[in-house]
């Protein structure tokens, strides 16, 4: 990768890590019910208990970060296969290493 | 930054870590997709143990505190809720690939010499994560995870001579009780994980002393086939396939993040619908459609034998499937199919 590239690709990080970082503190301050836990913490809910937030506010906030996640994760894959194409072509140049080099009997 | 690399480089010695991957060859064929699954049972165990030690900072392995606490983690804590479903449903992945791992070395007959030693590392890796699951299923210590660990527990008791005392220790006495829980967390968080971090680094060392291996059909053509270095080449595209993995494990994590039943009583009776884990309904049907009485035996007995004796064969696979490329061969791989069929089947009747 040159230089360049690799300066594009940093700052797509940077660029990105404030958003994803903006995501999960909307989605981490999410005001839990308090009656709910005090009781929970004095005593076992009789029922059973939800496992996601239910408010419209907070269930937002989780598909912000579910948004953000899955554009960091797209970026991240673009970048990953400009090196896997790069290195593939490295290797087919033989510049590396021999080409095509069988695999041996054992451990190789 | 390269003065920092070189300083780490010198004491650590990245360097021949790095000289040793560049020198690693991944065979390409049509079965490579099964070289993923290894590491990408790594990624999940990763994702289990950062998971697991977050979550182990709030959970109160005690009768009282238990699914108070597992209640306070998912409404209280921010992000808790995730968290935990995380953590659950990693373990769902990491299993179902460990189940992909093993069929895919079982049905390419990855096992045969020299690689006997590394499929039974596989295998015993394959039944501490089925302990993990188990002993995590009754972490929360609600109705259902109390009563599925009592039908669980119960099971070995069926085994003659020793079932009596199996079950003991793994309830910490005669019942399912509080012991029985602190039991099972000690389990969850410091035996398996030496026992499964001992395995693996055993399974990896033999990964790295044979190598890949190659399907037996490739090498059956005798051609010596293509080549791919793992560093960086392979290693690329396993992080490419971790970041899907990490996507959708993190999608289903917020879409279906598993709830948290009433608080367990242990003098209310057994709740109905009881249904364990998915990677353990396939035994829990076969139970349910055995006869209390075979040939004047239990019936219990028969089944739990019968599966024990399965488990047992599959681990010692490389042994009797000695000659794979053989009618024998064949007629075993025919066999494994078939078991794999009832496995499924069973399996979604039992989800019914």
């Amino acid at each position: 990768m040159n230089g360049r590239r690799r300066w594009v690709s940093i700052l797509t990080i940077l660029a990105l890590a404030p958003c994803l970082a903006a995501g999960i503190l909307g989605a981490g301050s999410q005001d839990a019910p308090e009656a709910r836990a005090q009781q929970a913490a004095v005593k076992a809910p009789a029922e059973g208990t939800e496992a996601a937030p239910r408010p419209p506010k907070e269930r937002m906030a989780v598909v912000v970060l579910l948004t953000w996640v899955w554009i960091s994760i797209l970026v991240l894959f673009w970048l990953l296969r400009l090196r896997v194409r790069e290195a593939d072509r490295v290797f087919n140049m033989g510049l590396r290493r021999t080409a095509g080099k069988a695999p041996e009997e054992r451990g190789h | 930054m390269r003065t920092l690399r070189d300083w780490f480089d010198e004491r650590l010695g990245f360097g021949a870590v790095i000289g040793f991957l560049e020198k690693k060859d991944v065979p390409r064929h049509k079965h490579t997709v099964f070289y993923y699954t290894g590491s990408s049972i790594l990624f999940f165990l990763g994702i289990q143990i950062v998971t697991g030690v977050l979550l182990a900072f709030y959970y109160q392995p005690t009768l009282a505190g238990a699914n108070p606490s597992v209640a306070r983690i998912v409404t209280e804590l921010p992000l808790g809720w995730l968290l935990r479903s995380v953590h659950s449903w990693s373990s769902t992945f990491m299993i179902a690939i460990v189940f992909i791992h093993l069929l895919g070395i079982a049905f390419t007959k990855a096992y045969r010499r020299p690689r006997e030693a590394t499929w039974i590392t596989g295998v015993l890796l394959l039944a501490a994560s089925l302990a993990f699951g188990f002993t995590g299923y009754l972490l929360p210590w609600d109705e259902l995870s109390l009563a599925a660990t009592k039908v669980g527990t119960n099971l070995p008791r069926s085994i003659p001579v020793v079932g009596a005392w199996l079950t003991g220790v793994m309830r910490a006495g005669e019942d399912v009780t509080g012991d029985t829980l602190s039991r099972f967390f000690i389990f969850h968080v410091s035996v398996l994980p030496i026992a499964i971090l001992a395995l693996l680094g055993a399974h990896l060392f033999l990964v790295q002393r044979h190598g890949m291996s190659v399907p037996l059909e490739e090498e059956r053509k005798g051609g010596k086939g293509p080549v791919l270095p793992f560093w960086p080449n392979f290693a690329y595209r396993e992080a490419g396939v971790w970041l899907i993995l990490l996507g959708l494990l993190v999608t289903i994590a917020v879409v279906a993040a598993p709830g948290l039943g009433p608080q367990a009583d242990l003098m209310s009776p057994a709740p109905e619908g009881i249904k364990p884990e998915w990677y353990f309904l396939f035994m829990f049907q076969t139970l349910k459609l055995f006869p209390a009485r075979i040939l004047g035996l239990n019936g219990e007995m028969v089944a739990v034998l019968l599966m024990m004796a399965g488990m047992g064969l599959v681990a010692v696979l490389p042994f009797i499937d000695n000659r794979p490329a053989e009618r024998k061969g064949k007629i075993i791989t025919g066999l494994a199919w078939a078991g794999l069929a009832y496995a499924v089947v069973m399996s979604i009747w039992g989800l019914l």
